[in-house]
């Protein structure tokens, strides 16, 4: 009866103790997906230095705003090309996913980029572009530069005109939808899932 | 459509040839008429039941001829008898106090987790059949006072009298559940055909398992290893049109004749189901596959005992597509879309986003009986993984969000004297080291840091048996060390230590009655120690727009404090449960009432809008708040005559944060449910047929928190606003789901077939096919509930 005892207590510790010693170091995540920086960089067209805005999360999904720059200004009658560049600051330069615009670019097929914006700024496009609040709003047309395997717009490269009017306060959203297995001629914004949904103050002089 | 025909032909054909129509029934009673409900009675050669709350067993459609009846129950001298079929009345089963020690073949009798003075209900032999196919969660829905809070149609998980997830202990096979039950879309992982019966303890005074219990228990029991030579078992199997899931289980079970003592039982399940549907449109990706099997091995001498047991349960389960969002306009567009995004026509497959799970427990329990007592002992090993995928760009697709895995080692002590005929005592020690680790690769910040946590506890308890009045006490103390290592949002590594220390205790007190009825009361003091989720969870949850942030993050800076320096107090409950019952021939009636008091209930608190590159967000953090929970349970059962009962339950329950004079979130509305059952034999002495028919009532939460719209959060954020900057009163995106009302029908039987019994039962759930959402599930905002189910089951006992 005591052996019997004994034999229970000691396979009782002999399991504790085997099953004790995993604490192992935890190893630090690379975070890919994070996105802490987005640059717009509106180029003139005909030349002259480029205007571009930054948005910065540093703290992701941490309670710290998002710092957003700007205004964006931009002269009247002139022709831009607006270029997005997306950054993982948590990453280093050199590191794998530093650069989102990267992976953007690969899976352009299930990415898209939509607009919205003060009517009136631009010559072209016109209207206020292409952000849908309701399946029924209606949307107007984006210059999109680059476009996926498809054919479809993605909107990492984009051509705006400014209008000949002087404005001020006006703005300027940019949206990133992620759609896989939805990006199809007719998806809209509010297909997906958001990646970026930033709206800057926007001039024109 | 062609095997169901086949199908019921044969039956038919079964019918008609049986001539085993006869019901043995009887009571369970002690010397002093006090009803035992969970007695475990057998009638040989064949099948065995448990006498019900109101003492009371029934054996259907049995064969004419002569039966070794044996009744067991923990405590007392085994009943032994041979019985005639038919018998000419029920019988009435005296048990007899045992003054000697326990018999050692039965100690580990499953109702020793149970006390006289607890508040509790068993879900076991038919009413367990008739949940044969859903989960855990959903079959103890069954119980008056227990709901549960859902994540689409596969995920449940237990709600007893308002409380869940880390304020429910879980008893497997004796052993506590330790899983991730922090989420509240992480179910338990347990595979209900495991169980013989499921208890349900309402009140919080199962002191000897330790912290955590404040809302209740949920322990799952299989049946006694068989002691006896021969070979048994049973299979179940299962098909449903929603889903069109199918389940299939078997269990085997047997003794030796070499070895007298020895039993052992090998069982295993199998569960698969497409994409579920509401009565207008598929639920896309809400499909799940389940493998579980277990193996137990006894060998039970005259004073002592060893038993085995290792169970696995693994599931991989999708999450509803249509509820993955990122920000809170996608969230606004989701809710207003139906039906939801990416739905498309049934499948099988699953995809992102999901769950995979897998739980193994291996346990060791021997005992020995001595003239100093009773003693037992346990190790549990319990090895749990958890991962979680997301729609994620790219190669990141196939690589979890969320890769958890806990390792939790228990051993616990126990010693049962029996002082006197009037007085025993239990004292106990129970021990607990658990390690729990974010498995390196996710590619992004964990949600819950690492962390080793050693527990250790001590109780004792005392039964003093005062003829008509019966009274229990305990008191415990539990000692918590976590050693947590993490990294915060800016992924800056780290590392604490704490230990939290406290005392639990709690009184009960049964006065039995000579017309069959009982009081119960019991007041219990409980208490848990916060989770390491509670105080250091990071991140956005599946299918859910809002950030979580825990107790520990500054609320400015992000950063990680030390718990010393933020108003922290350990959770702790005072719950005073009374109830009544009677059982006689003609009424079975319960009635609880019960009051929960918690004193610095930790809960998600809507603390402000923060915005990111993907738009504003609503935040959430862990706060703490005194709580109350105050409500009814109601059940009666009539029987009007001998074929035609009527059954009525409520469930009543309100909530209210009583510091912030604020209701709560998530607090399942009140239920009302009728049932009529019908029974009849075919022929003169062909089967009994059995129909039933219900309905369900439940009410909208008229005591829900404010609702802020999605538009106004976007519109106060637009306007430089930050919409509960000056108001943190609890809130929700919308309000609660208006009250509905589900009708079902079932229709059931048993044949015997020599010795083979076949149950056979059709279920029709939601049969008028109504649309409607639960308050309680989180995919309410996104989906209607799914439609009309038809279930047919059958079970084979041999």
């Amino acid at each position: 009866m005591k052996t019997f005892l004994h034999v229970l207590l000691l396979m009782a510790v002999g399991a504790l103790l085997v099953f004790t010693g995993c604490d192992d170091d935890p190893g630090k995540e690379n975070v890919p997906e994070l996105i802490t920086e987005v640059t717009l960089t509106f180029t003139p067209a005909g030349g002259g230095s480029a205007v571009v805005v930054t948005a910065t999360d540093p703290d992701g999904d941490g309670p710290q705003d998002l710092q957003v720059d700007g205004p964006i200004t931009l002269a009247k009658n002139t022709t831009y090309v607006l270029t997005l560049e997306l950054i993982n600051g948590l990453l280093d330069p050199g590191d794998d996913g530093y650069y989102i615009t990267e992976e953007i670019e690969e899976e352009a097929d299930e990415h898209q980029f939509f607009f919205r914006f003060s009517e009136g700024v631009f010559a072209s496009p016109t209207g206020s572009g292409n952000i849908k609040d309701t399946p029924s709003t209606p949307v107007g047309t984006i210059n999109y530069l680059d476009e996926d395997d498809n054919g479809r717009p993605l909107g990492l490269s984009t051509s705006w005109t400014t209008d000949n009017v002087t404005v001020s306060d006006k703005s300027f959203r940019v949206m990133l939808k992620h759609q896989p297995g939805l990006k199809s001629a007719t998806s809209t914004s509010l297909d997906g899932e958001t990646d970026v949904d930033l709206t800057f103050v926007l001039h024109v002089n | 459509m062609k095997l169901l025909l086949v199908c019921f032909f044969w039956l038919w054909a079964v019918l008609a040839h049986s001539q085993c129509a006869y019901t043995l029934s009887g009571t369970v009673a002690t010397e002093a008429s006090e009803l035992l409900s969970g007695a475990s009675v057998e009638l040989l050669p064949g099948t065995a039941v448990s006498s019900n709350e109101q003492g009371v067993f029934r054996f259907e459609n049995l064969c004419a001829g002569s039966y070794r009846l044996r009744v067991r129950f923990i405590g007392f001298e085994p009943y032994e008898a041979t019985v005639q079929v038919p018998a000419s009345s029920s019988l009435a089963v005296i048990l007899i106090v045992q003054q000697t020690l326990l018999d050692v073949v039965e100690v580990h009798d499953h109702f020793e987790h149970v006390a006289k003075t607890n508040n509790y209900k068993t879900l076991s032999g038919k009413e367990l059949d008739e949940t044969r196919g859903l989960s855990l969660g959903e079959a103890l829905k069954k119980i008056s006072g227990v709901s549960t809070i859902q994540t689409g149609p596969a995920i449940f998980k237990p709600v007893i009298h308002g409380l869940h997830s880390q304020r429910i202990l879980i008893l497997n096979n004796g052993i506590r559940q330790e899983g991730q039950q922090w989420g509240a879309e992480h179910a338990p992982e347990i595979d209900p055909f495991i169980a013989s019966n499921i208890i349900v303890i309402k009140d919080a005074s199962a002191i000897k398992y330790g912290t955590d219990a404040l809302g209740g228990v949920v322990v799952v029991n299989p049946a006694d290893l068989p002691t006896q030579k021969g070979i048994g078992g049973e299979v179940n199997m299962v098909a449903q049109t929603n889903g069109r899931a199918g389940t299939l289980s078997g269990m085997l079970e047997g003794g030796s004749e070499k070895f007298e003592g020895f039993g052992w039982r090998v069982q295993g399940t199998g569960r698969k189901s497409g994409d579920s549907n509401t009565p207008d449109y598929i639920l896309s990706n809400t499909g799940f596959t389940e493998f579980n099997f277990s193996v137990a091995a006894g060998l039970h001498k005259k004073s002592k005992g060893i038993d085995f047991f290792f169970s696995r349960f693994q599931t991989e389960l999708g999450i509803l597509k249509g509820s993955s969002i990122s920000s809170t306009e996608d969230l606004r567009t989701a809710m207003e879309r139906e039906p939801p995004q990416y739905t498309q026509p049934f499948t099988y497959a699953i995809e992102n986003p999901r769950q995979e799970v897998a739980h193994n427990l291996l346990k060791v329990n021997g005992h020995l009986h001595t003239d100093y007592g009773d003693f037992k002992m346990q190790y549990g090993f319990q090895y749990n993984t958890r991962k979680e995928f997301d729609i994620r760009r790219d190669s990141l697709n196939f690589i979890p969000a969320i890769d958890l895995e806990l390792i939790t080692n228990t051993l616990d002590a126990e010693w049962q004297q029996h002082t006197s005929k009037r007085f025993s005592s239990n004292a106990g020690l129970n021990t607990l080291i658990q390690i729990n680790n974010n498995l390196p690769g996710t590619q992004r910040i964990p949600f819950i840091p690492d962390f080793t946590n050693y527990a250790g506890g001590l109780f004792y308890t005392g039964k003093l048996n005062l003829e008509t009045w019966l009274v229990d006490f305990g008191v415990r103390y539990d000692y918590r060390y976590y050693n947590v290592v993490g990294f915060d949002f800016a992924n800056r590594p780290y590392t604490s230590t704490y230990s939290f220390g406290n005392a639990s205790f709690s009184f009960g007190a049964t006065r039995s009655f000579k017309n069959r009825s009982a009081f119960i009361t019991n007041l219990a003091s409980s208490w848990r120690p916060p989770h390491v989720s509670e105080l250091y969870s990071f991140g956005v949850h599946q299918s859910v727009a809002a950030i979580e942030y825990g107790l520990l993050l500054d609320e400015t800076t992000g950063k990680v404090l030390d718990l010393n320096t933020v108003d922290f107090k350990n959770e702790k409950a005072l719950k005073w449960v009374n109830s009544w019952h009677v059982a006689n021939d003609r009424v079975t009636a319960e009635v609880t009432g019960y009051v929960n008091y918690v004193f610095n209930y930790t809960y998600l608190r809507p603390s402000g809008v923060t915005q990111t590159v993907r738009g504003a967000y609503p935040f959430f953090r862990y706060t703490q708040t005194n709580a109350s929970f105050l409500g009814t349970d109601l059940f009666g059962k009539f029987n009007a005559t001998t074929a035609l009962s009527v059954t009525g339950m409520i469930s009543l329950l309100r909530a209210y944060d009583q510091t912030n004079t604020d209701f709560l979130i998530y607090i399942p509305p009140n239920r009302y449910e009728l049932g009529m059952e019908w029974k009849k034999s075919i022929g003169k002495n062909g089967p009994a047929l059995t129909f039933e028919a219900t309905a369900l009532y439940v009410d909208q939460q008229r005591r829900a928190p404010r609702v802020v719209t999605v538009n106004e959060i976007l519109d106060a954020y637009g306007n430089q606003q930050d919409p509960f900057e000056n108001d943190s009163r609890n809130f929700d995106f919308l309000a609660p789901p208006p009250a509905y009302f589900l009708l079902s029908m079932q229709a059931g039987t048993s044949i015997w077939m020599g010795t083979t019994k076949l149950f056979i039962l059709v279920r029709a759930s939601n049969l008028a096919n109504a649309a409607y959402r639960e308050y309680t599930n989180r995919m309410r905002y996104y989906a209607d509930e799914v439609g009309r189910n038809i279930a047919l089951s059958l079970k084979f006992s041999f």
